[in-house]
């Protein structure tokens, strides 16, 4: 063994030590899925916690720069970590769009004042971010967004309509795009703000998920005054900064704080090996019937190719045909096979699948029915899947764009 | 299953080198040429495949061969598939991995030393496997009952008759052992279970590189006549209904190829998940290979149905290379048991 993978073996034991001692266990009450669902103060509160305390134990942001608040250590160090916490069935790290978006942007594109002024506070939950960059009319179209900042003496005036946006209640600030020259062709006049939420002006409304669930919301930006320092990169780059923002949600760029782990591979194949275990098909386990064997191998394999391709990606000899293929369809082909995993779950469950949270025969409290609702959250988020099939159509195959 | 794909400065030099000097020798004119041709094949290809060091790629050195691993012969397959390589080199290295896997240390020593030079050509008869090569091999590793000889071509009781095949850029044959009986010293000392244990992930490795490299090859001739091909007055590679299925093979060739160096590296480090990453490789193949060669005819439109377009070429060595060592069926039974226990 190498001195490199040797530290990688203690790395990987120690935090697995960690995590025995200090998993936060079962709260006794219901625990949302991901950062898209936390509805309730108890739940924010208990996750916000579980954050700081990784946080402070060294495990979040650990490869960031030490004079910001990150960990410093060599690269590897947060996959690892990461690794171990989907292993562990840690809880995932509350302030997702901080530690994966924001924070990374902030790091590639920040005035040193504001690495200074937003990084250790981001890494320890101690100030909460969301995004605002949706808006009614601007979906998939993303570069058609209405939302205006107009200069008023050194401060902004913003005016607009924000949806999606998680964490939207318990947002100290946002990653917002708004446009600042309406004379410029679309991409070009979109500048990136780094806004606080708790001024005047700003609006949170609840929308509920088909889950019946809240935790995403709308914002409504009327005339709400930011600071001139709240402008992240120039006049006019917004859209280079957004596209940045969008490599980093679909996982297309390393940087992540942590806490990228939901839905690790493997753990989920098992997941459902053990659920037609304990289900019966035409009275006999469903594990007999060579149909449901068949789907749970294809399942399986599937799994292992996405893992494999995450190992080939850190080969550069293996993708030197193709450099953006493995980035660019990362979150296309796992957001796919996870819904139609948990379509599957659901499928296998029968008639308990009727069954609703709250039922005492609704099988594991209706948590895979939840996950399948829930996942369509991955397909649509950071550009769906339509427009990155797109994107991988043009920029790695080479044909025309699509008008 | 998490350990690092192992692909390194010599791998890489072996695909450059494979990838030019195929490209140059095999331009599709020719490999259509020779197709049509009589034998299916011309024998200066294969004194050039001797001379190149690529028929003893995996044959251990103090036998005249290079002594490499599972990551070479993938790159070597995975370049040779994307030609549509008109010569049976899967075909020896089969029957040579096989020989050099569980044949005696003299039986190495006779026939490995001419295989790999080029001077003696064998083949591999499973019994239940076409049998690629068939109709020039001056010998095969054939099974008999639960053995596996060496029986040569000439041996009396032999008789091998051309097939008649769909996939005219790889031949194979009919062998007959009516009343051969081999001496004692032809037999491999391993059972024919045993062989074909220690055979089987190197073979699934093989077929599922060569496999991607087809796909791969579609991929990028479908991309690139969607890319000119103009219709409604535009090219249609800009209309999402074709656009979206080739991202689709794209994102099947991708996996499948991380399938295969994951497995190779596996294998080469004698890692225990290694046959189960190698027959995911091979099921995973199976389906994307065939998926892209459908995909190829289908964009293609009223071309991708005639002669003259290169797809079918490839959608008859994908159907015909799929039940190779097992099909996608026969792996996700095997890996069902391997991952849910036996089936009840």
């Amino acid at each position: 063994m190498t001195a490199r993978a040797d530290e990688h073996e203690s790395l990987r034991a120690e935090v697995r030590e960690w995590i025995g001692r200090n998993h936060p266990g079962d709260p006794g009450w219901k625990l949302p899925q991901s950062a898209l669902e936390v509805a309730d103060d108890r739940q924010f509160g208990w996750l916000r916690d579980w954050q700081r305390k990784l946080y402070d134990a060294g495990w979040v942001g650990s490869e960031w720069p030490s004079e910001y608040g990150g960990g410093g250590k060599p690269r590897g160090t947060q996959r690892i970590v990461d690794q171990e916490l989907a292993r562990g069935r840690a809880p995932f790290l509350l302030n997702l769009v901080g530690l994966s978006w924001a924070g990374p942007v902030i790091l590639r594109y920040g005035t040193e004042a504001q690495k200074r002024r937003f990084i250790r506070p981001l890494l320890r939950c101690d100030e909460i971010w969301c995004q605002g960059f949706s808006e009614p009319g601007a979906g998939s179209d993303l570069a058609s967004l209405r939302t205006r900042a107009v200069r008023a003496g050194s401060d902004w005036l913003i005016d607009g309509h924000k949806v999606w946006t998680t964490l939207g209640r318990y947002a100290d600030w946002c990653i917002l795009l708004a446009r600042t020259d309406e004379s410029a062709v679309k991409h070009a006049g979109i500048s990136y703000f780094l806004a606080p939420m708790k001024v005047a002006g700003v609006e949170v409304q609840p929308l509920v998920k088909m889950t019946g669930e809240g935790g995403f919301n709308q914002v409504i930006w009327s005339d709400a005054r930011i600071p001139g320092d709240a402008l992240i990169g120039r006049e006019g780059q917004g859209w280079e900064i957004a596209m940045a923002t969008l490599q980093f949600e679909r996982g297309a760029a390393e940087g992540s704080a942590g806490g990228q782990f939901v839905g690790g591979p493997g753990e989920q194949v098992a997941d459902l090996a053990r659920l037609a275990r304990s289900f019966e098909r035409d009275g006999r386990p469903a594990l007999a019937d060579p149909v449901v064997r068949d789907r749970l191998t294809q399942f399986w394999i599937e799994e292992t190719a996405l893992r494999a391709n995450a190992a080939r990606a850190r080969v550069p000899g293996l993708v030197a045909d193709r450099p953006e293929a493995l980035p660019l369809q990362s979150k296309l082909a796992s957001s796919e096979h996870g819904q139609a995993l948990a379509d599957f779950a659901c499928e296998l469950e029968g008639a308990g699948a009727a069954l609703w949270i709250g039922d005492p025969n609704a099988p594991a409290n209706a948590e895979w029915q939840r996950s399948y609702l829930n996942s369509f959250a991955t397909t649509i988020a950071g550009g769906t899947s339509e427009i990155l099939r797109n994107i991988l159509g043009e920029r790695v195959l080479g044909l025309p764009k699509t008008r | 299953m998490n350990a690092p794909i192992r692909y390194d400065e010599e791998h890489a030099l072996l695909r450059s080198e494979a990838r030019r000097w195929l490209e140059e020798r095999f331009p599709i004119a020719r490999v259509r040429a020779l197709a049509e041709s009589d034998t299916g094949e011309d024998p200066a290809d294969w004194k050039e495949l001797a001379a190149l060091g690529w028929l003893g790629l995996c044959v251990p050195e103090k036998f005249g061969g290079a002594g490499l691993g599972a990551v070479h012969l993938s790159v070597l397959m995975e370049e040779t598939g994307r030609r549509l390589l008109p010569c049976p080199l899967l075909a020896s290295t089969l029957a040579a991995l096989a020989l050099a896997q569980s044949g005696s240390e003299s039986q190495r020593e006779q026939w490995l030393r001419p295989l790999v030079a080029g001077e003696l050509r064998v083949a591999l008869a499973t019994a239940t496997e076409a049998v690629w090569g068939g109709e020039r091999a001056d010998a095969f590793v054939a099974r008999l009952g639960d053995r596996f000889a060496l029986v040569p071509a000439r041996a009396a009781g032999a008789r091998v008759e051309r097939e008649v095949v769909l996939d005219r850029t790889r031949r194979s044959a009919r062998l007959t052992l009516d009343g051969v009986e081999p001496e004692s010293g032809a037999f491999l000392p391993a059972s024919a279970q045993e062989v074909l244990t220690r055979l089987t992930p190197w073979a699934c490795v093989a077929l599922a590189a060569e496999m991607a490299g087809g796909a791969d090859a579609l991929l990028a001739l479908t991309s690139a006549y969607a890319a000119t091909r103009e219709q409604f007055g535009k090219p249609i590679g800009s209309f999402q209904a074709v656009k979206h299925p080739l991202v689709n093979v794209l994102i099947g060739v991708e996996g499948l190829r991380s399938l295969v160096y994951a497995a190779a590296t596996a294998l080469d480090a004698g890692d225990p998940d290694a046959e189960t990453l190698a027959r995911m490789a091979k099921a995973k193949a199976c389906d994307v290979y065939v998926f892209a060669a459908s995909r190829a005819v289908q964009l293609h439109g009223g071309f991708g149905f005639t002669l003259d377009c290169d797809a079918h070429l490839y959608l008859k060595r994908a159907q015909t290379t799929r039940p190779a060592f097992g099909d996608a069926m026969h792996q996700r039974r095997w890996l069902a048991e391997k991952l849910l226990g036996p089936a009840p």
